[in-house]
């Protein structure tokens, strides 16, 4: 069976604010209708402001980073693709012709790239609308019926996914990256599947869709041109229309918005921008530092954070400070669920807190403690806040041997546990201890302490 | 009491006391209006206008005031905020005293459109007053406001101000923002003044030009604007701006052209064979743009909401008029039909474009009559719609080419003060009002 998949992929760019006005983008946590103005509204007399230049900026990005290439100094006319609904506020959506056509990523061919504007969110059934996502720009990637299974659309995504947030080029938002797809099998007709919400749904989505019309064919029925739609609870597809009543969107220009001109300049810019992308870097660091390519790999998570490996490992052994930034460190930033670039962390900051950890003047519990400190504070110096939080390695062998009689005297149990070969109380031991010095002794210095006094 | 606050109080009872007569204003904004006024005595912001009072068309957005466009599908509706002109207006002293009654979404030629209410022309109530902008012109005429804002998209300045006998200017395209000005062809659509007198309408335009981020037609604009110019332009007469005029007004004209020439005014009478084809191309553009600007107004969103479905609900709140503009602009912006349509109607107009261009470059000005009809009678509407349209013959060349246009009236026929429309090319506003005002110089019959 040949299976035939296509994607039309929508992004949510990331921008202050919004495509054709000076809204903010903010929709996930904002009151409903609280970042709304005439313009985004669609009030009567609403005209749209210059197009958003760091909009056209990340789709620029994203088309150089599929390979497609854009028409230099010929204007991009803005469209208005007309329909009904009560998201769009306007009758119409504004949408771009391609900004960049023809280019190849993951193997999978792409048609073009453009940007438009997000219509409004309605919850059908609230009967509820909420402008402050209006306006948000867009950037679509349109490919090639290339991708022959629906695990090919998941790699596909999955790098997609990858590389925009390496170059923070889309919005950090529910709802940021949503696609239709194109299925057909044997050659026969197409179906679309319209407005699946995230890239996870498309291959539950095509996977249904393929056995759907496998059935199809094999009890003799013809496969019919329609769109479809994905029911998420369910998993399945139904029908929301036959093509045989085609769309018609009536495009026109746009006569309130002048075209759009991409300068030699800008796209000169732009490719230098995006010259080496993710799996390159990861390949070129493994190479040059020597280090594990499944480090190399989690380095180039986002981009920020490569630059931050490359910037400090000069001064280190480089697979251990990569050791330290694929673990502890990413580990933090996880927990809090942030991205280096929005940590607050700089290059030179992790660069001294690991240099304290490497030249043995903290212990790994204290440079996490500190690297906590250092995600709510972005001023004070590691050593800083290391010698006032108490968090210096300590030689003091006489605080020590204290701290561990003390432990002793209080945890009698885990002692007796202990001499009977229970080896998991030492640790419990270590802890109590750990505690009770904050973090500024080895644990294994205080294990060997502890074995000392218990004997 | 101030001496402003007194003019427009007098001014207010003039309009509750006769206006029934006229029909301008759907809205007076009397609290408001005394309210400025007294700021202004007050010694508060003085500047340009200071003291004008000013109605409003009411396509035009004032913050917390109806903004009905004329159409029951908005008679409901109130404005969330201010257009830029009103902005523009206040930060001038001008003192706003109401809006004022248009046809429906400014689609028609005598105001008879208007769902809300009917504008009789002052000069004779049994008359129209033109249109769209009817209510500005006759708020004017009738002595109501010193200075109206008016819209024109394919005459809607010019005409009501002919028929009115007052005068009216659509400047040059993009050089006033329309920010807060309900679209009804975007790529023709201009805020105007119009006035009892060339200087009064020059000053509003002063103050309403320049560039606004808001409306990015008006980005490669000047942010202020230099209405003065000194010399004697020259004038040329494009002989199909006669043809198929009434011939009271045609003679009207000739007498201008013979004081023209005795002044020492060089005028040289041209042909544009391509404005026969004026018509066609303004309807299909107004057609297919018109039919995009109306898709907001779905029944969701303004006013009350029916049960029936979306297309009942337009049926039911959109007049005739705009349901044949919305249902033919989308046949001709359909698919199928687009590039036979539309397409040729974009190429068309270009090479109209090109044809005024041409012929100004050669002379400075264009001149002639504004209307070739004069004023018909309320309820003689022309049932065909296409003789309508016909009537806009000598306007519409203005907006396709996006270039300046005023009226101003000269001579007398019956009751009514024919309008001259002067044209220039783009940013010469200035000049169209220099010889606007030597019109006005010459014309004897200006009260």
């Amino acid at each position: 069976m040949e299976v035939m998949i296509g994607l039309e992929i929508h992004v949510q760019l990331n921008t202050d604010a919004k495509l054709f006005c000076t809204c903010k983008t903010d929709y996930g946590s904002a009151q409903p209708n609280s970042n709304i103005c005439p313009i985004c509204a669609g009030q009567p007399g609403g005209k749209p402001m210059a197009v958003n230049g760091r909009a056209i900026r990340n789709a620029l990005k994203i088309a150089a980073m599929v390979g497609a290439k854009p028409e230099l100094e010929k204007p991009v006319f803005v469209q208005r693709k007309h329909y009904f609904y009560p998201d769009l506020p306007s009758g119409y959506q504004r949408t771009s012709k391609p900004l960049a056509k023809s280019g190849r990523f993951n193997g999978i061919g792409i048609w073009e790239v453009h940007f438009e504007e997000d219509p409004g969110r309605y919850e059908l059934k609230e009967g509820f609308v909420d402008y402050n996502r209006s306006g948000i720009p867009l950037a679509e990637i349109v490919t090639a019926p290339d991708m022959r299974s629906p695990q090919d659309a998941r790699d596909f995504l999955g790098k997609l996914e990858h590389y925009l947030r390496y170059f923070d080029l889309i919005k950090d938002e529910v709802g940021n990256m949503r696609a239709d797809s194109n299925v057909s099998i044997n050659g026969g007709a197409r179906v679309e599947i319209k407005n699946i919400n995230s890239f996870s749904n498309v291959f539950d989505a095509l996977s249904f869709e393929i056995k759907r019309q496998q059935t199809q064919v094999e009890q003799g029925m013809p496969i019919v041109q329609e769109t479809r739609h994905f029911d998420e609870n369910s998993g399945i597809t139904v029908r929301m229309r036959k093509k045989e009543t085609a769309d018609d969107y009536r495009y026109v220009p746009d006569p309130d918005i002048p075209p759009v001109m991409i300068s030699k300049e800008e796209w000169h810019d732009v490719e230098k921008e995006v010259a080496e992308l993710p799996d390159a870097r990861a390949e070129r660091l493994a190479e040059q530092y020597k280090i594990n390519k499944d480090d190399a790999s989690v380095l180039v998570i986002e981009k920020e954070f490569a630059d931050a490996y490359e910037s400090a490992v000069g001064k280190f052994e480089a697979q251990r400070f990569a050791n330290w930034m694929r673990g502890p460190l990413r580990r933090q930033l996880n927990y809090q669920n942030l991205s280096f670039r929005k940590s607050g962390l700089t290059a030179e900051r992790i660069s001294e807190l690991y240099g304290l950890f490497s030249s043995g003047s903290i212990t790994d519990k204290a440079s996490d403690q500190i690297l906590i400190k250092m995600l709510g504070d972005v001023k004070t110096k590691p050593s800083e806040i290391a010698k006032s939080s108490g968090l210096m390695k300590s030689a003091d062998s006489a605080a020590l041997k204290d701290a561990c009689m003390k432990a002793v005297k209080e945890n009698e149990k885990a002692v007796s546990d202990f001499k009977a070969g229970n080896q998991k109380s030492l640790f419990f031991l270590v802890g109590k201890v750990m505690q009770e010095t904050k973090g500024t002794f080895d644990a294994k210095e205080i294990a060997e302490t502890l074995k000392g006094i218990i004997g | 009491m101030g001496t402003h606050t007194q003019r427009i109080s007098s001014l207010l009872e003039k309009i509750k006391a006769e206006d029934k007569g006229v029909g301008a204003f759907i809205e007076l904004y009397e609290k408001e209006a005394l309210a400025r006024a007294q700021e202004l005595d007050s010694g508060r912001e003085p500047g340009r206008l200071e003291g004008k009072a000013i109605a409003i068309k009411n396509n035009i957005a004032r913050k917390g005031k109806r903004l009905t466009c004329g159409s029951k599908m908005l008679e409901r509706y109130t404005a969330p905020y201010d257009a830029a002109v009103v902005e523009r207006i206040e930060a001038e002293g001008g003192i706003i005293i109401g809006s004022v009654n248009l046809d429906e979404f400014a689609c028609g030629s005598d105001t008879t459109s208007s769902a809300i209410m009917r504008t009789k022309n002052p000069l004779d109530h049994d008359y129209v007053p033109g249109g769209s902008s009817g209510g500005s012109a006759a708020s004017v005429a009738a002595g109501f406001a010193d200075i109206a804002l008016g819209s024109d998209t394919g005459g809607s300045i010019r005409c009501p101000a002919s028929f009115c006998g007052v005068v009216g200017m659509k400047p040059t395209y993009g050089l006033v923002p329309r920010y807060g000005l309900s679209d009804m062809a975007m790529s023709l659509d201009q805020i105007g003044p119009l006035a009892r007198n060339v200087a009064d309408a020059k000053l509003m335009l002063s103050v309403i030009a320049g560039s606004d981020e808001r409306d990015q037609t008006t980005s490669s604009s000047p942010k202020a604007v230099d209405l003065t110019f000194k010399g004697k332009p020259s004038i040329a007469i494009p002989k199909e701006f006669l043809e198929g005029a009434d011939e009271r007004i045609a003679s009207c004209f000739h007498s201008l052209v013979e004081k023209l020439r005795g002044e020492g005014y060089k005028v040289s009478e041209i042909s544009i064979p391509e404005l026969e084809h004026a018509i066609p191309i303004y309807y299909l553009t107004v057609f297919a743009e018109f039919s995009s600007a109306m898709q907001k107004y779905d029944g969701l969103r303004y006013g009350e909401i029916l049960e029936e479905g979306v297309s009942e609900l337009r049926g039911d709140r959109f007049g005739l008029e705009v349901k044949r503009r919305v249902l033919l602009g989308t046949f001709i912006t359909t698919k199928e039909y687009q590039d036979a349509w539309y397409g040729k109607t974009l190429k068309a107009r270009a090479v109209l474009k090109k044809a005024v261009d041409t012929a100004l470059s050669k002379h400075d000005l264009l001149l002639g009559p504004t209307m070739g009809v004069l004023p018909w009678k309320i309820g003689e509407k022309m049932s065909n719609p296409l003789e309508m349209y016909l009537a806009d013959i000598l306007t519409v060349p203005a907006n396709l080419a996006g270039i300046p246009a005023g009226s101003v009236p000269f001579g007398k026929v019956g009751k009514f003060r024919p309008g001259m429309q002067v044209l220039g090319g783009r940013y010469s506003d200035a000049k169209v009002f220099a010889l606007m005002e030597e019109i006005e110089r010459l014309d004897a019959w200006k009260s």
